[in-house]
């Protein structure tokens, strides 16, 4: 009954986002306030649809009912609370009612909040909302339906996988998609801006606090992601530059760059093309990474369950939005009128050069994440891009950056002085060479001293650079201390929120610096009563202690007692802990922490002789780098509470205020220039956009469809083929025939088929291996696998090999490049490999591919 | 092993169990230099058989083969290009997780410096659209005549 109440509630949410979606923008057209006023009734209408539908579903899981698949394949009545909720959104179905409820949230927002916004803005913002939502709630119902009944419904559920019961993971998804799914206000905004034909300093105004709430959001949700990974995971990093935590770099840094400009174009009534065309691409990059985590069309470590058609289906929603967008925006952007000039030295300038970095960092990370997809597309083989490839080219991108944000706010609006803001940077630049010198002198002049050095003075100019600024604004020294207090009281809160945020990016440098240049580890067999000695810390393992029960786990718990100079600090606890339902085994870090630096222990696999694997972490700034981010969201959010920002700041004002600057430079200067300009502007450059997008699009759809096909991402074809075979020189595995040498192959075509008794495709393959075509000799290699059970395998299943050499630890299968048994090589007569399958050979694959390269060689 | 942020947040389906670490005690050389050589090139090398990770993250057989292999390379004396090198010629380019740069790869590698021309490029054409946009200074003979108008205006 619940399920049926949910999915009802979504279905009629479809309809009235599709109401929403049109009749407001039909009255905007027409001017008809009638139909316009449509708009925020219906944004209320599809908030308390979604939110009882994604209540319903909360819901069903609290209350374990397993005749709900969803509830099925992700609960379980032992986990804890907490993690019933949170676990509805662990999963595909979830994690789109999340995001869906979060854009009708945002859409209660605007409705609530825009009350005083002019109306043609906002009966367009919000049905573009309203077709957003459309879209992802016909999604849902179509590809995604978390409220399908199993009918006999199981006693039991499957259970959550044990990673994501943690708060860390529990809450990183609804922030993340607060982010996400923020973006799309800024986006909906520069829609109707474009529909209208109009933007103006009121419009960058509403959508700048929009964009500062997606922003703090996504922010915290990937510092949260990327803590989680830290303290769960045991491998001592935070980021490793995986296709699915660039996926959400991307609109971070998109972000950013947004969020900056829309300052320009609030301040100065400039920049304005660019800022709309930012918003569109922001949330595009949202989108597309909900694309590209869910499609499968690359290869993750966080796999989502994915699924071709899902990836269709939110592949077309891109390119619906996307596309749909850029188009509107190279037919109308041209007529935007340009806006008040700025010398290349200004606050205008830092901020262009701001965007120019964080767009030209995002378009990297995106070209990085999808180029081996080109490679691979264009037949030129197969490569990887990794982290040392972005932490090459990401570092020099980004460090001029890090250097012009502390010049960037000491320079004037429209013409800066630089002379001037450099002096006053001489604080500054004495605390970075100070901290430069101080570094070396005490670490040393190693070359990862020297690089650890220039981050931390890069990050003393950026923090002192960004308190010289506050210093100034609020004449410190330069006045009584009471005045100075007097002026940071009511300094605006923006101003604090951007010196505030800057420091949090100098604090995440020192972290990422620390974490690059000093992480130190060691990893032994311990036993108990041993002490290891890691960074002045001595770390004694105790013993361990069994059969410890938690709510849904039993443990191995470990002992470790931490001392520095005999002094004793504190006793850590790492487990290995064995998760009941599902059955999976996870272990657990544990950390000391100077809130400098942490002491990270991670117990791993017992040793037979009563010992345990120990990998202990130095990790030093590390946690600098998490409270860093913590301290930009903060800056975020006091800067929200600039009454600037408010978001109901009401029309009548907006409207007495800021139109002069709008008016201004519309109507004297340009009103001469703008009948040429308008027509000049009207070029190809704002098309280039769209035919970029539409590139990007069909080579994903391409893709899409091969995945589709059966074709495996993660095939890599052999580099081997037409090259001599390696020599190798095996034992025989069957007694009294001789052995297999490379030598012996000569003057005959063979096959050599790697196979061995633990592998399951094997077992399918072997039958066919009696069907080869008789001109070819099939010799085998068992790999890596005891030679008892490759001959019971044989006598099993029968022996089709001419002879079979044993390559017990797997060194010829190295030689050969064999990563995953079977896999069978062709050698011709001359001892040069000519083919190769990796997987089963199929009798397709023995017609299709491997009879043609045989005939071929005769 | 290691899968870190997960963006979105959900299944992590991994292969390998979680919060193991991949590299064992067992695998690693006496002689620390050359054991902070392997560790160096491990992480270089792609996992084959892994969803992303390289060889020293990962818990697969293959993982440990090529971590046992790059040692073996070391201590043969390969310098660390020539033990990638190595197996790269057994697997590919794939492997490597910095890719070369090659014919396949100069797009990649010059992305950056591409990009960054064409934000340039934007900011250029902008400031020439926003200076064409603005009106001549005004000369004395208008100020002259403006400061006339105004004259005007007060006396009427």
């Amino acid at each position: 009954m619940i399920a049926e109440v949910g999915l009802f509630a979504l279905v009629l949410a479809l309809f009235v986002a599709l109401a929403q979606a049109t009749i407001p923008l039909v009255g905007a057209a027409r001017g008809d306030v009638v139909w316009m006023n449509v708009d925020r009734p219906a944004a209320f209408m599809q908030f308390c649809l979604v939110t009882l539908s994604f209540g319903c579903l909360i819901w069903l899981h609290v209350t374990s009912d397993f005749s709900v698949l969803n509830v099925v394949e992700n609960s379980h009545t032992d986990k804890p609370l907490l993690y019933k909720i949170t676990g509805v959104w662990g999963n595909h179905e979830g994690s789109m009612m999340l995001w869906t409820f979060i854009l009708v949230l945002y859409g209660l927002a605007v409705s609530i909040f825009g009350r005083d916004l002019p109306p043609g803005l906002r009966s367009r913002a919000l049905a573009v909302q309203g077709l957003i939502g459309f879209a992802f709630i016909l999604f849902i119902l179509f590809t995604s339906n978390p409220f399908t009944r199993v009918d006999p419904a199981p006693p039991n559920g499957q259970g959550l996988n044990p990673l994501l019961q943690d708060p860390g993971l529990a809450f990183h998804p609804p922030f993340l998609y607060l982010g996400y799914v923020g973006f799309s206000m800024a986006f909906s905004f520069a829609i109707a801006a474009l529909i209208e034909g109009r933007i103006d300093a009121a419009w960058a105004r509403w959508v700048r606090p929009w964009t500062l709430v997606a922003w703090c959001a996504l922010t915290l949700g990937v510092a949260m992601g990327s803590w989680w990974s830290y303290y769960t995971l045991g491998w001592g990093g935070y980021w490793a530059w995986d296709p699915v935590e660039n996926a959400s770099l991307m609109p971070w840094l998109a972000g950013t760059a947004l969020l900056h400009s829309c300052i320009v174009a609030e301040k100065r009534d400039t920049m304005k093309s660019w800022t709309i065309f930012l918003a569109i691409i922001t949330f595009s990059l949202s989108l597309l990474g909900t694309f590209l985590v869910r499609s499968g069309v690359l290869t993750s470590v966080h796999s989502f369950a994915s699924d071709p058609t899902r990836g269709i289906f939110i592949l077309v929603l891109l390119a619906v939005f996307t596309g749909a967008s850029l188009a509107l925006y190279a037919w109308r952007a041209p007529a935007l009128k340009p806006g008040g000039l700025f010398a290349p030295v200004s606050r205008e300038g830092g901020l262009l050069f701001n965007n120019v970095i964080l767009s030209t960092a995002a378009g990297t990370v995106l070209i990085g994440t999808l180029y081996p997809l080109f490679v691979d597309a264009l037949k030129l083989g197969k490569i990887s891009v990794g982290p040392p490839y972005f932490n090459t080219v990401m570092v020099p991108l980004m460090a001029p950056l890090l250097v012009l944000m502390a010049v960037g706010p000491l320079l004037s609006w429209k013409r800066g002085d630089l002379p001037a803001a450099l002096s006053r940077l001489k604080f500054a630049l004495g605390a970075t060479v100070m901290t430069v010198v101080a570094t070396l002198a005490v670490a040393g002049l190693g070359s990862r001293n020297v690089w650890a050095a220039v981050g931390l003075g890069l990050a003393a100019w950026l923090l002192v650079g960004s308190l010289t600024e506050w210093a100034g604004r609020v004449r410190l020294f330069r006045d009584s201390l009471a005045g100075s207090f007097h002026r940071a009281v009511h300094l605006p809160r923006s101003a604090w929120g951007m010196t505030i945020s800057h420091a949090g990016l100098a604090l995440v440098l020192i972290g990422v610096t620390g974490s690059l240049a000093w992480r130190t580890e060691y990893l032994k067999v311990m036993h108990p009563g041993e002490t290891a000695s890691i960074a002045g810390y001595d770390v004694r393992f105790l013993g361990v202690e069994d059969n410890v029960q938690g709510p849904n786990f039993t443990a191995v718990r470990a002992r470790f007692i931490v001392t520095k100079d005999g002094r004793y600090i504190q006793e850590l606890n790492p487990e290995r802990r064995m998760y009941a339902n599902p059955q999976q085994p996870l272990s657990t870090v544990a950390i000391h922490t100077t809130f400098v630096n942490d002491l990270y222990v991670v117990l791993g696999d017992p040793d037979a002789s009563g010992g345990f694997v120990v990998h202990i972490f130095h990790n030093p700034l590390i946690p600098l780098l998490f409270f860093g981010a913590v301290v930009m969201v903060l800056g975020g959010i006091v800067s929200l509470t600039d009454r600037h920002h408010r978001v109901g700041a009401p029309l009548s004002k907006l409207a007495r205020v800021p139109r002069p600057a709008f008016a201004l430079s519309a109507a004297v200067p340009i009103a001469a220039a703008a009948p040429a300009q308008g027509r000049r502007r009207t070029g190809w450059k704002h098309v280039v956009p769209l035919a970029g997008f539409v590139v990007l699009v069909g080579f994903l759809l391409a893709r899409l469809y091969l995945v589709e096909e059966g074709f495996a991402p993660n095939f890599i074809p052999s580099v081997m083929i037409d090259r001599a075979a390696p020599s190798f020189d095996l034992e025989p595995l069957v007694a009294g025939q001789p052995g297999l040498s490379s030598a012996s192959l000569k003057g005959h075509l063979t096959l050599v088929n790697f196979f061995a008794s633990w592998c399951g495709p094997c077992r399918e393959e072997h039958p066919v291996l009696s069907q080869l075509p008789k001109s070819v000799d099939l010799v085998g290699i068992s790999y890596k696998d005891r030679p008892e059970d490759a001959r019971a395998w044989l006598s099993e299943l029968g022996n089709p090999y001419k002879t079979i050499g044993i390559d017990l630890h797997g060194q010829t299968g190295l030689n050969f490049g064999v990563y995953g048994v079977p896999e069978t090589y062709l050698i011709d007569k001359n001892g040069v490999i000519r083919f190769k399958q990796t997987g089963p050979l199929t009798p397709a694959v023995i017609k299709r591919e491997l009879l043609p390269v045989i005939a071929g060689l005769k | 092993m290691k899968l870190r942020l997960a963006v979105s947040a959900l299944l992590l389906l991994l292969a390998a169990s979680p919060a193991a670490f991949a590299i064992q005690p067992g695998e690693m050389l006496s002689d620390p230099t050359l054991e902070a050589r392997a560790r160096t090139i491990d992480k270089e090398l792609r996992c084959l058989v892994c969803q992303n990770q390289n060889i020293d993250e990962s818990d697969a057989d293959l993982a440990h083969d090529l971590r046992l292999l790059v040692r073996k390379r070391i201590l043969a004396g390969d310098t660390n290009d020539q033990a990638k090198q190595f197996i790269v010629a057994r697997y590919g380019n794939y492997v490597l997780l910095k890719p070369p740069f090659d014919a396949e790869t100069y797009l990649l590698w010059f992305a950056p410096v591409l990009l960054l021309l064409g934000g340039a490029g934007i900011a250029f054409v902008f400031y020439r659209g926003a200076a064409r946009a603005q009106p001549e200074p005004l000369s004395p003979e208008d100020k002259a005549r403006i400061a006339t108008l105004m004259g005007e205006e007060k006396g009427a």
